[in-house]
């Protein structure tokens, strides 16, 4: 190596550095400069998607239930004898005490006023018409007992069973009532939450190993059931599929599996607590758009 | 402008790069670069070596043929490095031993001239082109040693995928940039190597076009000279 290769050597060393610590050095890699540039911009904030609230409807739904099973708990008294049209009539006696009075009263004045008809015989019509409302009030007297011949069949009713109380307690219970919170959900809140579950569970769903061509066109619609802590209540259920076709029929059966595997892979789905339960729908009971990517 | 070294994968920062590569790549990367840093020192080294040759040739040729004695002229230049004043002393010194002794054979004595002078082009000529072999050896293979790193890298970098149970492009991405830059440093130090090597033999070449032209014209005037001392 002669005088010339060494200074080569040196010239060709220093280049190098010279070279790749400029191309290391940050300058040279700044990003485009209208990134840098970051102007503030004005941002609004789920204006749009907010919970609406509206007035709720006062509804009385939860004290009409055991008024009407209770009625027949009265009779359920007399339930058990199975020979009840007997024991029924001295039973409504001590009860409806006037009305039996009446009865003996009618009984003579039957009598009395098929004396009267004798003469008005020609005219048929008008005294059964007079006769009939007389008639009536017998009916009416007796209606406690006759009543409680109509309606023995109900409380005689070994329909009920013991159980017949399930499900009601001595609150009224607003969970059966139609629209009983004062909030209701929009559509992009829901888009929103189905966007929400759609990130949660991507890692889940990129594990499923896609089962062959055409498999991610099916849209599976997965009913949800949800807790409020994002557990799944239920196994998802299928409501409907969609883009099954001859070439990936054979798929949609696997696709059904992969997404319930999606969801229960990453079961505790975090969500926003006040969409859980809104008075048009919320995520406690969700359909979900799964498909394969 | 704010100095600092990029040691971000997402940058195009060769220091980033050879970091976060994989040992094997990073012995090719350091491998090519030495390599490319010996390209280049041979090609400044020769660079200035060639260009001083062809000014001193010149004003050697232009010298000898306004030179009035040759053994003056051969003296002055004995020691010279010269390849042009070697081919010049090798003839004059198998001249003037052909002409020692009391006979002279004259047509043996062109032929040996021709022989020594033609000798001692081609020696000056291998010395000279000593170092054009690396530039030919690195121009060839150092693209294939890139593409070795790379293909090294791309394959650390699918067993990445297999790791990472995840075939995202994030997972894949820094590894196959980095891979990528072995096959760069490969091309960065074979392609000056091939334009280099190409135009050093073209160099030589004119050098040795040079050296046969002044020893023929050397041979000619030596041959006149056997003539008349006949």
């Amino acid at each position: 190596m002669d005088r010339a290769e060494k200074t080569g050597l040196g010239i060709a060393i220093a280049g190098h550095v010279v070279l790749f610590g400029l191309l290391s050095v940050g300058f040279l890699a700044t990003p485009n400069p209208m990134s840098l540039k970051s102007s503030p911009m004005d941002v609004a904030l789920t204006d749009d998607i907010g919970l609406e609230s509206s007035a709720p409807t006062v509804t009385p739904p939860a004290q009409s239930v055991a008024p009407d099973l209770g009625a027949p708990e009265d009779a359920a008294a007399p339930a058990p004898s199975e020979a009840a049209p007997q024991p029924l009539p001295p039973t409504p006696q001590p009860d409806a005490a006037p009305p039996p009075r009446p009865a003996p009263v009618a009984k003579p004045q039957p009598p009395k006023k098929v004396a009267p008809p004798k003469p008005d015989r020609a005219e048929r019509t008008p005294p059964k018409r007079e006769a009939s409302p007389p008639a009536k009030k017998p009916s009416p007297a007796k209606s406690t007992g006759s009543d409680a011949k109509s309606t023995r069949d109900r409380p005689r009713g070994s329909r009920l069973g013991d159980d017949f109380l399930k499900g009601i307690t001595d609150q009224a219970s607003d969970s059966k009532s139609q629209t009983p919170s004062a909030s209701s959900v929009s559509p992009q809140v829901l888009a929103g939450l189905e966007a929400a579950i759609r990130r949660q569970i991507q890692p889940c769903a990129d594990r499923q190993v896609n089962p062959g061509p055409g498999a991610n066109e099916i849209v599976t619609v997965l009913n949800l059931r949800l807790n409020r802590n994002g557990t799944l209540a239920a196994e998802p259920r299928v409501v409907r599929q969609e883009g099954v076709d001859s070439s990936n029929g054979r798929y949609s059966r696997r696709v059904i599996d992969l997404g319930i595997a999606a969801f229960k892979g990453c079961s505790p789905l975090k969500l926003p607590q006040e969409y859980y339960q809104t008075s048009n729908g919320g995520w406690s009971n969700l359909n979900y758009h799964w498909q394969l990517r | 402008m704010n100095l600092f070294f990029n040691t971000d994968a997402a940058t195009l920062s060769p220091i980033a790069l050879f970091i976060q590569a994989d040992w094997v790549v990073k012995f090719v990367m350091l491998g090519l670069l030495a390599a490319s840093i010996w390209v280049w020192a041979i090609i400044v080294g020769f660079g200035r070596r060639i260009g001083r040759l062809r000014r001193t040739s010149e004003k050697f040729e232009s010298d000898f043929w306004k030179a009035d004695d040759i053994d003056a002229f051969h003296r002055l230049h004995k020691d010279s490095a010269l390849p042009i004043a070697r081919v010049f002393g090798a003839g004059v010194s198998e001249w003037r031993r052909s002409t020692a002794g009391k006979t002279i054979d004259r047509a043996g004595t062109r032929e040996r001239l021709a022989t020594a002078m033609g000798a001692a082009i081609a020696s000056e000529i291998d010395r000279l082109a000593d170092r054009l072999n690396v530039l030919a050896t690195v121009g060839a293979v150092a693209p294939f040693v890139g593409l070795f790193g790379t293909v090294w890298g791309i394959m650390r970098a699918f067993t990445g995928i297999a790791q990472a149970q995840s075939s995202s492009l994030a997972v894949v991405a820094p590894g196959i940039a980095e891979a990528l830059f072995a096959t760069a440093l490969g091309l960065f130090a074979a392609i000056p190597a091939v334009i280099a090597y190409n135009r050093f033999g073209h160099g030589i070449n004119r050098v040795e076009a040079r050296l046969n032209r002044f020893a023929d014209g050397f041979h000619t005037t030596l041959s006149r000279q056997l003539e008349g001392q006949g």
